[in-house]
Parts: structure tokens; sequence; C-alpha cells
């Protein structure tokens, strides 16, 4: 499958500071990057030979809304050069609650900004201490307000296993984020990445993660109350009141094509997936300087390919139907790993019922450990 | 122009390891002109990739110089030799081609566990030492108190030993002159009958067996028909020479010199080391009496991970023996890992440098099992069982004699740190013999040990007790009997046959707690809980368990994530291969090596 992308990525990689457990590709405290970095992505979405119609828009960071009002205005303008939503796309920002104001949520709307991810991460003081970010838990509840009322449709973050969190904790949590009736909530779990202050502390014995039977407990709590509150779990860490999935993330899992602009974003063309290079400055040197940003190349064969496919599928909550993957990908799942979904079927992981598989919660849980066996 | 006997000096060097016996060999080839100094690369004799790495010498090698005194030019030829206690015996094979040894003393490190192993080996063998203290220009050179050492140790006359640093090219003169005026020249008679001593040999791709002499009478000449005394087989020479150091072929090799010969031999196991060279028919001389062959101390068993690749792994352990012949190899098969091969070795480094080259030449994943020494069982049947394997130790009713093999121990010291040596060598059940000083501050001492207690991690705890100085060399003493168990482990209740150990009953408990707690470190998670149980026959003696895993999976999937978590995922799969799935549980590499924890903090 490929055809033209009709989504597209850009990542804004700046923000305030840099929390304690975060690896992603940013710069803190660099705004005089910005003017540079706005030149360079005029310059790499020159790679678009023509205008291209799209679907879904997604800025992520980074945190975009770090950018303020009026140089997210200039964005836009650059971007509709050459992108066309169509009529009901979805576009969505990423916004730090402290940076949600009335200008910018009016600039936002001017933009054509129909949904934002709040990085809300938790609504308990202590947790989001301990998690180093700069935000109270009145700020996400003034922000959540704010965009209800602009007619954003609003995504807040939870984040659980923080150290020293607890079961209770993020039931609390849980509890708050009902409260604001979000039309869709991401639940991520926190992990300890290399390179990170977390995991340097971590390492001295200064910070203890918490227990796995503990990591476990905090997701179960949040699949059952974000279930009982009538959000839909539809991917692994995603959950939405009917009607709202994030369409972008899901051209992601059905392996469509999609375009990525900025630092370390990735871009799939149905068979390969280039990276840019992960450094800010490299970027902006590279594109600026005529040269290929790019990084990583991950080419894969038509069976790599479905592969990949296959894991991505099975992290979404409904699965796979057999028939479809095997006309879009070529293959039938057990042409690629019969023993193993014959095996995750006797253990309980996964279930395989009137055309479709889909892995058990007991088997979603447990998930990175299969995957070994089917890539 | 022949080189006659009194032309020739053949000698080898000496040292313990890292006191610059490389890097003397270095400079005297750079300075009989040998090799050029720009063509000099840092151990230029340790050709084989791994030697360089480990900064070690393994294989024997011979070199030809040629060198001026007095006027008269000299043939000398210095053959290599390994410095590791586990290729002790390729050191006296070495010897045997000489007639003389430089003995190599560190200037700081002074004399040390090998130094006298070695330069017993050369006295043993009646061979003049050259003694040589290199280093002597370091700032912490300790001269005089290494001279004293070296009397005291080796009765070795202080007047008669050159100073030198092979790194700066003091002395290097002296140490040439000493060997042509010290080491006497070979005796043998270039017009008898051919007698040539095989010190060792080589498989070339393109040239067959490369077989290195040493000729005691006679000569050899390009093209004419040589005979191997004890295999008996006649073969015809297309070539011969010498190592200058890179093989150059000449016309002919008399009495008193060191070369090579080609002799189209395809079967590298058609030359045996130790044999004779002499020529076809009744003329032929008597054989000489050959080395004794290499023994054996550690074995283990090496599996391909994938069942399938059993043929390919015997095809790359034929390829391996076929240059190391003190490697020996046997098909077995174990219930846990299938079919694989119970290997021997001299010794661990033996034993690792192997399995190294393995998986360097060959490209195939191994799980090797942990090692272990060989045991003797004398059966109620009055009959000797040799055990390589723990599997194969009788039932216990059966058992009339259980015999481990015992090490007598040399350990060199600075005499601060005796003690801590005898705490290590009582913990492991040494019998002690005697402590003599070699200096006010530095002593020798000696144990009998069991050598399943030396070979594991003897070494590096006495590196670590003694700050690094002090050092070990041992010597099989023989067979004795000891309380010794079979200690059985079981993994989700099936007993894996390749943990079993064996060890002394008295430290079976501890042991056995001991592996089952290292085990479940080294065992991942899996979805169940995984039960680890240490057995002596039927008697559980410890348990550990591994929890069910709870949680794992990644929360972030967008954009180029799959395509790092794909990196990742790749590399747990290439883990898993080198895993054993033994009921439905996946046991690491490192798994194996769990039974060698011996449970104690011991210092």
């Amino acid at each position: 499958m490929s055809g033209l992308p009709r989504s597209v990525y850009l990542h804004v990689p700046f923000c305030r500071h840099r929390c304690g457990y975060c690896d992603f590709t940013l710069v803190a405290g660099r705004d005089d990057l910005i003017d540079q970095y706005l030149e360079a992505l005029e310059r790499e979405l020159r790679r678009l030979t023509q205008p291209l119609e799209i679907d879904t828009l997604y800025l992520g960071g980074g945190t975009p809304s770090h950018l303020g009002g009026e140089r997210l205005e200039r964005l836009f303008a650059m971007l509709r050069q050459t992108l066309h939503p169509v009529e009901h796309a979805e576009i969505t920002l990423e916004a730090n609650p402290l940076d949600v104001n009335e200008p910018f949520v009016a600039a936002a709307r001017r933009c054509g900004v129909t949904r934002v991810s709040l990085g809300s991460q938790s609504l308990d003081v202590a947790t989001l201490r301990v998690l180093d970010r700069d935000h109270m838990p009145d700020d996400v509840r003034r922000a959540s307000g704010m965009l209800a009322e602009a007619g954003m449709s609003r995504s807040l973050d939870l984040m659980t296993a923080a150290p020293g969190q607890t079961v209770t904790d993020v039931e609390r949590d849980l509890e708050a984020i009902v409260s604001l009736e979000p039309e869709h909530v991401s639940v991520y779990c926190l992990t300890w990445e290399q390179g990170t202050a977390f995991e340097t502390q971590r390492r001295k014995g200064l910070l203890e993660p918490v227990t796995d039977l503990a990591e476990r407990a905090m997701f179960e709590a949040a699949i059952d109350r974000l279930g009982d509150a009538g959000f839909e779990h539809y991917e692994v860490s995603n959950f939405a009141r009917p009607g709202h999935r994030c369409r972008h993330n899901e051209a992601y899992w059905d392996l469509r094509p999609w375009e990525a602009f900025g630092p370390g974003a990735a871009r799939f063309d149905g068979r390969t997936r280039v990276t840019n290079h992960r450094s800010t400055t490299t970027w902006i040197k590279r594109v600026l300087g005529g040269h290929d940003p790019t990084g990583d190349r991950d080419a894969m064969s038509a069976e790599e390919a479905a592969r990949e496919r296959l894991v991505v599928g099975l992290r979404r909550r409904a699965g796979i139907t057999v028939a479809d993957f095997e006309t879009v990908s070529g293959f039938t799942p057990r042409q690629l790993a019969a023993k193993s979904i014959d095996r995750w079927i006797a253990d309980g992981l996964a279930v395989e019922e009137e055309g479709r598989l889909w892995l058990t919660r007991d088997g979603l849980l447990v998930s990175d450990s299969l995957w070994a066996d089917v890539l | 122009m022949p080189f006659d006997c009194k032309h020739i000096r053949n000698f080898s060097i000496v040292a313990h390891i890292d006191h610059g016996k490389s890097t003397l060999a270095d400079r005297l080839l750079e300075h009989t002109g040998t090799v050029e100094k720009r063509q000099l690369k840092e151990q230029m004799l340790d050709d084989m990739e791994l030697e360089r790495q480990r900064g070690i010498t393994i294989k024997a090698r011979a070199v030809r110089m040629e060198y001026r005194h007095k006027g008269e030019l000299y043939e000398l030829n210095l053959i290599d030799t390994p410095g590791h206690v586990d290729f002790q015996y390729e050191v006296s094979r070495s010897l045997a081609c000489c007639e003389g040894a430089v003995l190599l003393v560190d200037a700081f490190q002074g004399v040390e566990a090998q130094t006298v192993a070695n330069a017993y080996s050369a006295i043993a063998q009646d061979l003049t030492i050259v003694p040589v203290i290199n280093k002597v220009d370091l700032t912490y050179a300790r001269v005089d108190e290494v001279l004293e050492e070296m009397e005291q140790s080796l009765a070795i006359d202080p007047e008669e030993v050159i100073r030198a640093s092979a790194k700066s090219g003091i002395g290097i003169e002296e140490v040439l002159e000493a060997i042509v005026e010290r080491v006497p020249p070979p005796v043998g008679d270039p017009d008898k009958v051919l007698r040539a001593m095989v010190f060792d040999s080589l498989y070339d791709a393109y040239r067959g067996a490369i077989t290195y002499i040493r000729i005691l009478d006679g000569t050899v000449r390009k093209g004419q028909k040589i005979r191997f005394a004890r295999q008996g087989t006649t073969h015809e020479v297309t070539e011969l020479g010498q190592f200058v150091p890179q093989r150059r072929a000449c016309e002919e090799l008399r009495a008193g010199q060191v070369g090579y010969l080609v002799c189209n031999i395809k079967d590298v196991k058609q030359v045996h080391i130790g044999d004779t060279v002499t020529v076809p028919g009744d003329e032929a001389a008597e054989a000489l009496p050959g080395y004794k062959p290499p023994q054996r101390m550690v074995y283990c068993g090496l599996y391909p991970s994938e069942g399938e690749n059993f043929e390919e792994l015997r095809d790359s352990l034929e390829k391996l023996a076929i240059n190391d012949p003190s490697f020996e190899y046997s098909p077995e098969s174990s219930d846990a890992l299938g079919f694989g091969f119970r290997c021997g070795f001299l010794g661990l480094l033996h034993m690792e440098i192997i399995q190294q080259r393995l998986e360097k030449e060959s490209d195939l994943d191994l799980v090797q099992t942990a090692p272990n020494v060989t045991y003797q069982v004398l059966t109620s049947s009055g009959e000797t069982l040799e055990i390589t394997n723990p599997q194969d130790v009788p039932d216990s009713g059966q058992i009339e004699e259980f015999r481990q093999p015992i090490v007598r121990t040399n350990f060199i010291t600075p005499a601060e740190y005796i003690g801590p040596i005898m705490q290590l060598c009582t913990d492991r059940r040494g019998v002690y013999l005697k402590t003599e000083y070699l200096s006010p501050t530095r002593a020798m001492l000696c144990f009998d040990l069991p050598l399943a207690e030396v070979i594991y991690d003897l070494h590096d705890k006495l590196k670590s007790v003694t700050k690094g100085y002090g050092t070990m060399d041992y010597e099989l003493q023989g067979y004795f009997p000891a309380d010794l168990v079979r200690l059985d482990i079981l993994v989700g209740g099936k007993k894996v046959d390749a943990l079993s150990i064996i060890c002394d009953r008295r430290d079976a408990d501890r042991r056995g707690r001991a592996i089952v707690k290292k085990l479940r470190g080294e065992i991942d998670r899996h979805m169940f809980e995984v039960a680890l149980q240490a057995a002596i026959g039927t008697r559980i003696i410890a348990r550990e368990t591994i929890s069910a895993l709870r949680k794992n999976v990644t929360a972030k999937c967008y954009g180029g994530d799959i395509s790092r978590k794909k990196k990742l995922w790749a590399k747990q799969k290439e883990g898993k291969k080198r895993m054993k799935s033994i009921g439905s549980v996946d046991i690491p590499q490192k798994a194996f090596m769990a039974v060698l924890d011996t449970g104690q903090e011991r210092t």
C-alpha cells in the first residue's frame, strides 16, 4: 500500500526545560534557535514538490506550544503553502498547560487546530514534583476548561509508575482526569531511558522504580477506571470516547504512508522509514547547508513490513482482521508466526475468533516479550 | 654459505608474563637487521590476532637472525615460547630444541612464579641460562633487590646478569654477545644420517602441513624423501626454509639449524609433534624420545544453540584441532542441550581461547557448559573410570573411591600478603607445605590444592588479595581420594544435566544455595513462575523461585518509535539464540557458568 501520504508530523523541539525522565529530541533554553528552526523547516518542506492534501497534521515535541501564539501563526502560514488540510481534518497540537492562555488558544483556533494534547501527566502535586514538571494541578484544570470552551478536542496525558507513586495515587489521578471530561486520555508508564537524569539517579540509588507488580496494578487501574467512564481502550496507551480516537496515530498503526519534518522526525513511504538527525542543531545546519538531514533508514522487505504490521496491529485492542491483514500485507499472520500464535492462544495471551486475532489483557501487558518471536 | 654448528646458536626467551619477552624479541630482530624498523610492528612474533589482542603468546614459533660477532657471522635461532601455565608443555617442547635460554626478569616486578617454573624447566633440560634483568631504566626499578631474588631462588650469580631495557634498547648488544659467547653451539654432524625433531606444526590452506623442525644430525635438501619415524610415513620435501620471520625457502637445512618443511601433507594429523624426521630405508636413524603428550586438565561441553548446526560445529572443531593438538573433543549428548561435544583443554585460558576462535572463525552460536576437571572413580568392581563429565559419575553405591587431581602450587608474593594467601588456600582445602624467603620482603609459598579450586578463580583472587603483586604457578601431583558428590540442578522441576557439578560433600549445601541464587539472576522472568532447585540424589538442598513476568509493554509507539524498538527486540532475539529451551524455560549461556559460583565471599 502506498500512494501519497495523507498525514504529516511536525517536530517542534523546544522546551522551557528538560524533565528528568525525558529522552526526546528537544533543546531546552535555546529559544535563540527558533528563528533558524523555522527557516530550516521552510527549507525542508520544499522536499514536497507539490502541495499535499492531508487528513491529519500533528505538531509534537518538545513543546509546540512553547512557540507562542504569534510564531505558531507564522508557522501555520508557512505550512499552508504546501499542506492543504481537507475539511474536518484533524490538526493536533501538543501543549504544556502553562502555555495555554486566551491569546494562545485564539491563535491556535485561527491556525485551524482542532485538538490539543495536554502534557498534564498528573493532577497530584507530589507526583508532578517528582516528575520534574513545571506546572501545578490547577494549571491543568484551567487549561482543560479553556480548551473545552474554545471547542477543541482534548487529550490528557497521565503518567504512571513515577518513583514513589502508589496505586492509590494513580487511582486518585484517574478520578481527577475523568472529572475533567476529556475526549481522549493517553496513559504512559514511566520508562527509564539511557542518558536521562532519572536513569543516572537510579544507578546511584537516588531514585527507585516502582515494582512491576505495582506497575501492572496501576496500568490495570487505568484500563478499568477509564473503561467504566466510557473510554474505549483502543491501543496500549490510548483511550478515547467514541469517535475521538487520534486519527493521526491510527495512520501510523495502519502503516499508511506519512510525511514528517523537523529534527528527529520519522517519515514513512509504506516500506521505508526515514528518521531525521536527532540533534536540533545538526538538523538545522544540514538543512540550511543544503545537505541531507536524515539519520536512520529502516528499509523493510514486504515480509518485514508484514511482521511489523502484525506487531503494531496486535498492540491495538481490536487486534487484526486476518483477511484484511492478508489483503494489505500479502501474508497471513500464521505464515509469519504460526508457532508463536498457537502458543499465545494456548497460554491465554491471545484469542482468535471469527477471523480476528487479538491479545488478551494478559497478553497485552507482557506483549514486548512476544515480539522477539515475530520480528 | 652454509653455517656450521660452531656458528649457530639456538635459544629461547623465558619470562613471566608481561616481563617484556615480546619486546625483547622485537628488539633482537631489529638490532640484527632481520626486520627493518619501519616494518616492525609490536609483538612481531605473535601473529595470531588473538595473541596480539591479549598480549600473550599461544603457539611456539621460530625465527632466524644473523649476527656478526668478532668478525664472524652467526646464525641465531630464537624459538619463542608461550608464557602461560596452560601452555607449559609447549615451553618444554621448545626448550628441547635449544641449547640456551634467555631468562628475563622485570627489574620492578622481580622474580615471579612463572620465572621460577620456566627457569626450572630450562635447567632441567640442561640449557645454559643467560639471565637478563629488564626495564632497568624504570624509575621504580629495584635492580639490586631483584638480583638478590634471582640469586636466592635460582642460584644465579649477580655478576652474570645483563642489565637491559628492551623498550629503550639498553643492553641489547650485550644480550646478543652473551648468546654467542655463553650458549654452547649445537652438537651435530651434517654428514651423518638425517635426524630432526618435530617441535610444532601448522596448517596452511595452500601448502598443507608446515612442519617445524630442529635438525640434530645430517642435512635435509629440497626434493629429498624423508620419513617420519613414529608415524612411519614417507614424503617428499617440496619446500624447506627458515623463518626470517616470514617463511623463506632455501635449498638445504643442516645439523644444528631450525626451520620448516613442506611435504604436501594434506592432513596435519599425519604430523606428530615430537616425532623424528629421518630418511626412509635401512639407514634410518633411531627415533628420538619425543615429548610427553599434553595433559588435558579441564573439560567442558560445547553445544550448538541450534541443534541442526551439530555437523558444522564438528567441522569447526576439527579445523581448530588441526593447529592445536593439545585440544581434544569427542561427541556427547545431553538431555538438556542435545548433541554436542565434550572438549578437553590444557587449562582455562586455553579453553577461553578455543571458544573465542571458534566463534570468530565460524559463524556459530555456542552454548558452553561450566568447565570441570577430570576425576577418577574406583568402582566396587575394581574398575577405574576417568570422569570428564559429571553425568558419568556412577551411583554412590558403586563408588569405592572418588579421586580428584591435586596440584602443587607455588605463590610468589611480597611478604605482607602471606596471611591473605594462607587464608585463600585453607578456604580451598589446601595443604600447606612450606614458605621460602627470596629476599627479606618477598616469599614463595607452596601448597597442595585441588585443581578444581585452582583453575576457576584462584588466579583472580590472588591478584585481588595481593593488589596484583602475587603470582602463581602449578604442577599436577596426581589423583587423590576425597569425599566428593554430584550436585544436580533442577529448573522448573526438570533436572538439567548440563548444570550438574562435582564438589566436596562439605561444600555441597553452600554451593547449591549459591548456584540457585545465581541462576535466579541469570534466567529472565517468564510468563510463569520458575522453580530452581539444587539436589544431591533425590534430596533437595536449596530452592529459589523466579516470579512470573507481570508487565512488559512499550508505552509509546508513534512515528519513528517502532524502528528504535525493533532494534531492541532484534537484540533480544539475538540473545535468545544463545539460549537453550529446557521444558519451556529459556536458559541463557551465562547461566551455565552460574555453577562456578562458590557461594563464599572468600577473600
